[in-house]
């Protein structure tokens, strides 16, 4: 094991000119030395290890997307440093590129007008990827994400899905050491994501690729993600596993409950004050926020009291007709911590 | 250097490949051009056979500089295809993904949309025969010029290239730069059509200093059609073209690594 990625105090800072009001604005900016400074990210540090899947999470505008283009090659960081394997992207770009497979969730890679295929002889050519490895590669890749059935298809005429696998073969052609993936499930219906999560799975597990993803999707991160990284205005807020993510925010479950005929709740010393629950050595507390006819909403933290301990106690109060359990999303989460 | 070469080869395929898809465009669009290169040409003879000679510049004369300028022209917007275009890149982040790909990406921008302009081709090849065969017949040129005026075309296109380079790399500092170039390309071609005596020496100087293009046809016609200087003025021209050429592509480096990118 090593490290496969690294990155060390990086800044960016984006500068915009000011734009001025009033006559000949347009004129006036253009010539402007006023610029208004934008700091995208501060002083972001990690190291990813190879054969690691990292998710990384964060609101939009957070500096997502700033840090995968510098790590990419594609932006120079104002300040701090990158290195791929050991080598530094924007000294030496067309050599991590070559070593990087990058897909972009809203936009394609692949040549719009021409059949599937081609765009991958042509991305055989570009990173110079032998036919015989070629042929190899496309066939074990075609098996793996269903691709022989849209093969002579234009790529404008793919489904997203379609499109998606399609994009994720020809990040891998070449057969890169790390894999960025932007949104790769995004638009996706609830198959394709489970067959591209599946498809990561096995990339990451089988053929010990680094891959590092961001997406707005808290299942694909729970589901694929070892550990994650949370970035909020422009800083490193988080990094660890999940499970300890979860330590650290908790997670609100909301229970709501509805009563058949009367019920009784107890007796509360002001709304919303915490219950404390004290059940066959059972403890915890979780709060009612709402009661309203024949239902009641509960809010109750995992970490601090067990559902079917909350439910045993509400069974108390009267008969359950239905229970609903809304799971918290994730990304809400993160944002109400910050 | 090889392989670059073949990669280019196969990327402007995969261009042409794209545009065939939509034939009935590539046909419209052909026509179209055609009728805008009949359209412009006749207007220049219109007015020069209305006046005759311009400060003694004969009409085949004239049409030569015309011609020299639209080939070199469609030489480089055929092969640079896209840098033209930056301002697109720039604006909807195409760029990214140029960027994330093992080569150059001034090479990934040529070969994008590559555009076969056979009617400017034609137009050009027409009138540079007829002024051609117009001076050879009164005795005026030999047949050497025509190796010389092949030699200014494609300098002239590395010439006009390299402006187009420059102008479109301001990009990385100002993203909107289509108005800029009305000024440094499409305007300053125009101008440099006609006999550059035409016009007062500040926009004479403009047109050979700040934004050479006078050598793409203007400078090269002193010699290949009046004998004028000698034919180190065509070496000279050339010699030119590949200085301006790498201040382009310095400045372009440059400017790449100031790229911003766009918020997603």
């Amino acid at each position: 094991m090593g490290a496969m990625i690294e990155v060390c105090g990086l800044h960016k800072q984006f500068r915009t000119p000011v734009v001025k009001e009033g006559r000949f604005a347009g004129i006036r900016t253009l010539f402007t030395r006023e610029c208004r400074l934008k700091e995208a990210v501060k002083d972001i540090s990690f190291t990813i290890q190879k054969g690691d899947f990292v998710g990384y999470i964060g609101p939009n505008g957070a500096g997502k997307s700033t840090t995968i283009k510098m790590l990419t090659g594609i932006l120079h960081p104002s300040a701090g440093e990158v290195k791929i394997n050991g080598v530094n992207p924007h000294k030496h770009r067309r050599r991590v590129a070559q070593k990087l497979g990058v897909v972009f969730g809203q936009r394609s890679q692949l040549w719009w007008d021409l059949p599937v295929k081609d765009s991958y002889d042509i991305l055989a050519h570009m990173y110079r990827v032998a036919p015989a490895e070629k042929e190899r590669r496309l066939a074990e890749l075609g098996e793996l994400l269903d691709l022989k059935e849209f093969w002579e298809t234009p790529v404008r005429k793919l489904s997203l899905g379609q499109r998606m696998r399609a994009d994720i073969a020809a990040s891998l052609l070449h057969d890169p050491d790390v894999l960025f993936l932007d949104e790769p499930t995004i638009g996706l219906d609830v198959t394709a994501k489970r067959s591209i999560r599946e498809f990561l799975k096995t990339l990451n597990g089988e053929f010990g690729k680094t891959i590092l993803l961001t997406t707005h999707d808290m299942d694909d991160i729970e589901q694929l993600c070892r550990r994650v990284m949370v970035i909020n205005h422009g800083e490193l807020s988080y990094e660890g596993t999940i499970e300890h993510l979860r330590d650290k925010i908790g997670l609100p479950t909301v229970i709501r409950i509805v009563f058949r005929g009367s019920y009784r709740l107890p007796a509360q010393e002001g709304a919303r004050m915490p219950l404390q629950l004290r059940l066959n050595g059972a403890e915890g507390e979780f709060r009612i926020i709402e009661a309203s006819g024949s239902e009641v909403l509960i809010e109750a933290n995992r970490q601090q009291a067990k559902a079917m301990d909350i439910l045993r106690m509400v069974g108390g109060w009267g008969e359950i007709a239905d229970i609903h359990m809304e799971e918290p999303d994730f990304e809400d989460i993160i944002h109400r911590v910050y | 250097m090889k392989h670059w070469f073949d990669l280019y080869a196969v990327l402007i395929r995969s261009s042409i490949q794209s545009r065939m898809q939509y034939r009935m465009n590539f046909v419209l669009g052909t026509l179209l051009a055609s009728l805008i290169q009949i359209a412009e040409f006749l207007m220049i003879a219109i007015i020069l056979n209305k006046f005759g000679a311009v400060k003694g510049w004969s009409l085949h004369e004239v049409g030569y500089l015309f011609a020299v300028m639209t080939l070199s022209k469609t030489l480089y917007r055929t092969f640079a295809s896209d840098v033209h275009h930056l301002e697109r890149y720039l604006t909807t982040g195409e760029l990214d993904q140029l960027l994330t790909r093992p080569m150059p990406v001034l090479l990934a921008l040529m070969s994008q949309n590559v555009r076969l302009m056979p009617a400017e081709l034609l137009q050009g090849s027409a009138v540079l025969y007829w002024s051609l065969h117009g001076l050879m017949s009164a005795g005026q040129i030999t047949w050497t010029a025509v190796p010389y005026t092949l030699l200014a075309i494609v300098a002239g296109a590395v010439i006009l290239f390299a402006i187009g380079l420059a102008t479109a790399a301001v990009g990385f500092w100002m993203t909107r730069i289509n108005e800029l170039q009305t000024l440094t390309e499409d305007a300053s071609q125009t101008a440099a059509r006609y006999p550059l005596v035409l016009y007062p020496s500040w926009l004479r100087s403009f047109l050979l200093v700040a934004i050479p293009v006078g050598f793409v046809n203007y400078v090269p016609s002193l010699f290949i059609l009046r004998g004028e200087y000698g034919p180190w003025l065509i070496l000279a021209v050339a010699l030119l073209a590949a200085c301006v050429l790498g201040l382009a592509l310095t400045f372009w480096k440059f400017g790449l690594s100031r790229y911003q990118s766009t918020g997603s």
